[in-house]
């Protein structure tokens, strides 16, 4: 097939020098929600102290340089406790930024406290409405919701700031209006709206029907439209593409390499590209890990990364979704772990993520702005 | 040639108007680039570089 998205440089190989890194205090969740990827969630394998002074030695001097954040992934983190979470942060400088993202069902004034004292960012899953979260249940199978709440009730009593990650499993007409004006309620200050994904232990297919979830994100701009006071990850992702376009500008939208973004699980291991990798193993591929911290530098691991096989592959499927889809220039190409899972491959290009997360999205931001070419009544 | 950006730019009367109010509220938010290491929200340019699940390209979730 001929280019479809002519001039489009960002994105050709990895970058050695990450912005962050994501970090797995626990394998434990608290929760069992029915669309977790997580293959050891129900086993607490903590981050040993060492791993930690391991990044944190690679990390330190990159803070010192530019803007750089350690997340604290899971499992869920805040199952490691706040002693051990706390001996895990403290081999980091003064200059790297902390981020949680939490299922929220632990905070209390303790946790706040550490917030504060530690000064973690804190995201919280959480799908909606109580009706729409009928997926996040606890290990004994009960609603998670009036947890989630107490959470986030204690966040904005301290005052703190927060962000939150929903997935949508169904999209529907309506749907889009409830949660963002949910959102609005919930009092967070950043959004993310996730469509259900196909990946690891989570084998439930993800096919919709085009025109509806066209219409659920032409239906969340419009929403979002009516009262913007919430920073909308899609959305305003989609208008930067879109300013992007009209200003001539494309090409200075993707970065020039990519995010190699590692992933330090528990025992030190580390996976780049996709967190969603990390625990699992294929015969072709092992264990999708590129070394280990406790062993080498992670800047060492990082330089060799591209020599990890799978990540070879993914980096020829980067370049195939480059030459074969007109929405590269808006996407910067498929995600590794929605290759895998969904292709068998890291070298095929479209699977129902970019459908429905990519196409879909640009294409109902698109479908607004041709119904609507006045300011929001 | 470039179908999508071709689509796009059909849709700019819309997308302009959108444009401005996206710039007017984020001026409302009042985003800087996190100076007062409080805030959880990031200017636009930012965007991309803010972890947990700000990062489109190949971000945790």
């Amino acid at each position: 097939m001929a280019a479809r998205a002519p001039g489009v440089t960002g994105m050709r190989g990895i970058g050695t020098l990450p912005s962050y890194v994501v970090m797995q205090p626990t394998t434990l969740c608290n929760l069992d929600c029915a669309y977790c990827y997580l293959p050891h969630r129900a086993l607490d394998r903590r981050m040993p102290v060492a791993v930690a002074e391991a990044v944190a030695a690679a990390v330190n001097p990159w803070a010192d340089r530019s803007r750089f954040s350690v997340v604290w992934h899971g499992g869920e983190p805040l199952a490691a406790g706040r002693e051990h979470l706390a001996a895990l942060i403290a081999p980091f400088g003064p200059a790297v930024e902390h981020h949680v993202q939490t299922n929220a069902t632990l905070i209390d004034d303790a946790w706040c406290a550490f917030f504060t004292e530690h000064q973690v960012r804190v995201s919280v899953s959480v799908d909606g409405p109580r009706e729409r979260n009928g997926e996040r249940v606890t290990r004994a199978g009960r609603p998670a919701y009036d947890r989630i709440l107490r959470g986030v009730a204690a966040l904005r009593r301290h005052g703190l700031p927060f962000s939150a990650l929903a997935v949508v499993s169904r999209p529907g007409p309506g749907l889009a209006t409830e949660l963002y004006d949910y959102f609005l309620d919930l009092g967070c200050d950043v959004l993310g709206v996730n469509v259900e994904e196909t990946e690891g232990v989570n084998t439930r297919g993800n096919a919709h029907d085009a025109a509806v979830v066209t219409a659920f994100w032409a239906e969340l701009v419009g929403a979002w439209r009516k009262a913007p006071r919430i920073h909308l990850r899609e959305v305003e992702w989609s208008l930067r593409y879109a300013a992007a376009v009209l200003d001539g500008t494309t090409d200075d939208l993707l970065p020039r390499r990519l995010d190699p973004i590692p992933t330090v699980a528990q025992d030190g291991s580390v996976v780049v590209l996709s967190p969603e990798l990390a625990g699992f193993t294929d015969p072709r591929y092992g264990d999708f890990s590129s070394g280990n911290v406790l062993s080498t530098p992670l800047g060492e691991i990082l330089a060799g990364a591209p020599d990890t096989p799978w990540v070879a592959e993914f980096l020829t499927g980067v370049e195939a979704c480059r030459s074969s889809c007109p929405y590269f220039g808006f996407c910067g190409g498929g995600h590794a772990a929605n290759r895998y899972f969904e292709l068998g491959r890291f070298d095929g290009t479209e699977t129902d993520h970019c459908r429905n997360s990519k196409i879909r999205l640009l294409e109902g931001v698109l479908e607004h702005a041709r119904d609507h070419q006045s300011p929001a009544a | 040639m470039e179908p999508v950006a071709d689509r796009v730019r059909d849709a700019a009367a819309g997308l302009t108007a959108l444009l401005h109010e996206a710039e007017a509220a984020r001026r409302s938010r009042a985003e800087v680039s996190g100076s007062d290491g409080a805030s959880a929200v990031c200017a636009w340019n930012h965007f991309e570089n803010i972890p947990t699940f700000y990062n489109w390209n190949n971000r945790p979730r």
